[in-house]
């Protein structure tokens, strides 16, 4: 069973006046991710990349088509607490009075009864969340003392303390130099080795897509590209982007990386999906 | 209006007894969801609620089941909730649809729900005889509340709603505490964000119509900010918080009741008038402890 299958999915944004079209934000994207992958979508701004990752969730409902997260609607996958999420932004309140181990805890402790204390199971659960982000030790920190990389850490370990079993990344490394790109590509590797997650992260940036990936689809409204055949080539590249971005992205191996699990087209997996029972 | 040597005097402390109880108890319920008014930051839309309320008096008032006590009519009791609850929803739903900016919706219940007040108060004043200057006194009671009148069912009304009230807070904190602080993730994580909001706008439409009894359309809003406001600024953990918050609402109505009944003042902005003292002061503190440790 594939962990995320997109089947033929459309959604457009409805109109938000009385003199405004809808608007498409992808159209016909048909794919399927399979378990234990770290899959990278990437495309450029207003590609539909968080509208798609909206879709997984569940926050978004297709317009056509149907999103199955492990054989479930992407609601039910929720409350089964099998999808982790790591926003783009992290809009939470940082003047909030409230530390590390309790935003943890949080995001799983509404799901108990109002009477039931958390158990020694749910303080291992989120003591082994935060010694695996590397924040061990904090749990009594302030939130608001963090700084912005130890923010995204203790909300990755929020992600991932309710045990689940795919880990959706919207644009995790905006703003953070290479280096840094390379670090979280290694804290995510990590996750997903003892976790056994699939993991699917959404970016603008290839080289976001390159340190966390070992697949890679492009979507620009309409999936341009999913593992095909020959790997990620200037020319999907300029179709995606809509500009040569070759020479942007020149540093990058991206056929020795990106593209080293490319088994599959698009087409294939159309025909795979055109059985199945949405 | 009421001094505070009538205590002494057994027919009359019978008399004073459940609006002392009432204020008290409606102030321990504003201070337990003050700390959440405060840091989701809806201060505001507790105003729009409130406002809402004056409207549903002038309903009551139409429908001939307005007394001159706001605690007294039960008719006009359960009009002022429905107003209420429904304003909550209909704020709830427009700051959703506007992405969370509320300021729109808050601004069109409230200034509607105002406009709607007056006319009919209007109305009923020129239609019925209400006796010279009875009309505005009413009026002055609506805003800016009274606790003349209360009687036992009424204070035992206050205390029914404010333990539901209490215990709903309860039974939702940890909902409540994730979606206060993270709202835009809660639906990815399994939580129905839109739910929670409903519940609490709901939660604080009733705990703002029991707050109308002692201070008011104007004030009601201030007993579910202030005592967060202070309890906030003298601590950042959130156990301690909730409990300086409910220990400034009682000082705050208890320093209330007292100057206003021997200054014979209204009850209910005496109370907002401590609370509020009671906030700067804290502030003060909280400065000065800033500049003790730079």
């Amino acid at each position: 069973m594939p962990a995320v299958e997109i089947d033929h999915v459309s959604y457009a944004y409805p109109p938000r006046g009385f003199d405004s079209p809808s608007v498409p934000a992808i159209e016909e994207v048909n794919f399927a991710i399979e378990q234990s992958t770290k899959l990278g979508i990437l495309g450029p701004n207003g590609g539909g990349k968080s509208t798609l990752i909206k879709l997984i969730l569940g926050t978004l409902k297709p317009t056509a088509g149907a999103v199955r997260v492990f054989g479930h609607t992407p609601a039910k996958a929720r409350r089964l607490g099998l999808i982790g999420y790591l926003p783009q932004r992290i809009e939470a309140d940082r003047d909030w009075p409230i530390n590390v181990g309790q935003v943890v805890g949080l995001a799983h402790a509404w799901r108990k009864n109002p009477w039931e204390r958390l158990s020694t199971d749910d303080h291992d659960a989120i003591a082994r969340a935060l010694n695996l982000v590397e924040m061990q030790g904090l749990s009594d920190r302030p939130i608001g003392t963090l700084s912005g990389g130890q923010l995204q850490r203790v909300m990755i370990a929020r992600a991932i303390a309710g045990s689940p079993k795919l880990l959706i990344l919207d644009e995790p490394t905006v703003g953070v130099d290479i280096a840094g790109q390379q670090r979280f590509g290694e804290l995510i590797e990590t996750l997903h080795h003892e976790l056994d997650l699939t993991v699917i992260v959404v970016s603008h940036d290839m080289r976001a897509i390159a340190a966390v990936a070992d697949r890679v689809a492009c979507l620009s409204q309409t999936l341009h590209f999913h593992d095909a055949p020959g790997g990620l080539t200037p020319a999907v590249l300029a179709e995606v982007f809509a500009h040569d971005v070759a020479g942007v992205f020149g540093d990058i191996h991206i056929d020795a990386h990106l593209a080293k699990d490319c088994a599959c087209d698009h087409d294939a997996h159309a025909d795979k999906h055109d059985g199945d029972t949405p | 209006m009421i001094p505070l040597a009538l205590l002494s005097q057994p027919e009359s402390a019978t008399l004073l007894w459940p609006a002392i109880v009432a204020t008290l108890v409606i102030s321990v319920m504003g201070a337990a969801l003050s700390i959440f008014v405060v840091l989701k930051r809806l201060a505001f839309i507790g105003q729009g609620i409130s406002h809402a309320g004056f409207g549903g008096v002038g309903v009551a008032l139409i429908l001939g089941v307005h007394t001159t006590s706001t605690m007294g009519s039960i008719g006009q009791l359960a009009i002022v909730v429905i107003f209420c609850v429904l304003a909550a929803l209909w704020i709830a739903a427009l700051t959703r649809a506007h992405k969370g900016r509320g300021d729109t919706a808050i601004g069109v219940v409230l200034s509607a729900s105002m406009a709607l007040g007056f006319v009919l108060f209007s109305i009923a004043e020129s239609g019925h005889d209400l006796g010279a200057g009875s009309g505005h006194d009413d009026l002055e009671e609506v805003l800016f509340g009274s606790i003349r009148g209360t009687t036992e069912t009424s204070a035992a009304i206050a205390i029914a709603v404010a333990t539901a009230v209490m215990g709903a807070t309860w039974l939702l904190r940890r909902r409540l505490i994730f979606w206060s602080f993270d709202e835009p993730v809660c639906d990815a994580f399994g939580l129905d964000s839109a739910r929670v909001t409903n519940l609490f706008f709901v939660i604080l439409a009733l705990a703002i119509v029991m707050a109308m009894q002692i201070a008011g359309v104007v004030l009601a809003a201030a007993m579910l900010v202030l005592p967060g406001a202070a309890a906030l600024n003298l601590s950042l953990r959130l156990r301690p918080a909730f409990i300086y918050a409910i220990a400034i609402a009682l000082i705050g109505a208890g320093a209330g009741m007292v100057v206003g009944a021997e200054g014979h003042y209204p009850i209910g902005p005496s109370v907002v008038l401590a609370q509020s003292v009671i906030y700067l002061a804290t502030l003060a503190a909280k400065s000065l402890r800033a500049r003790l440790r730079s």
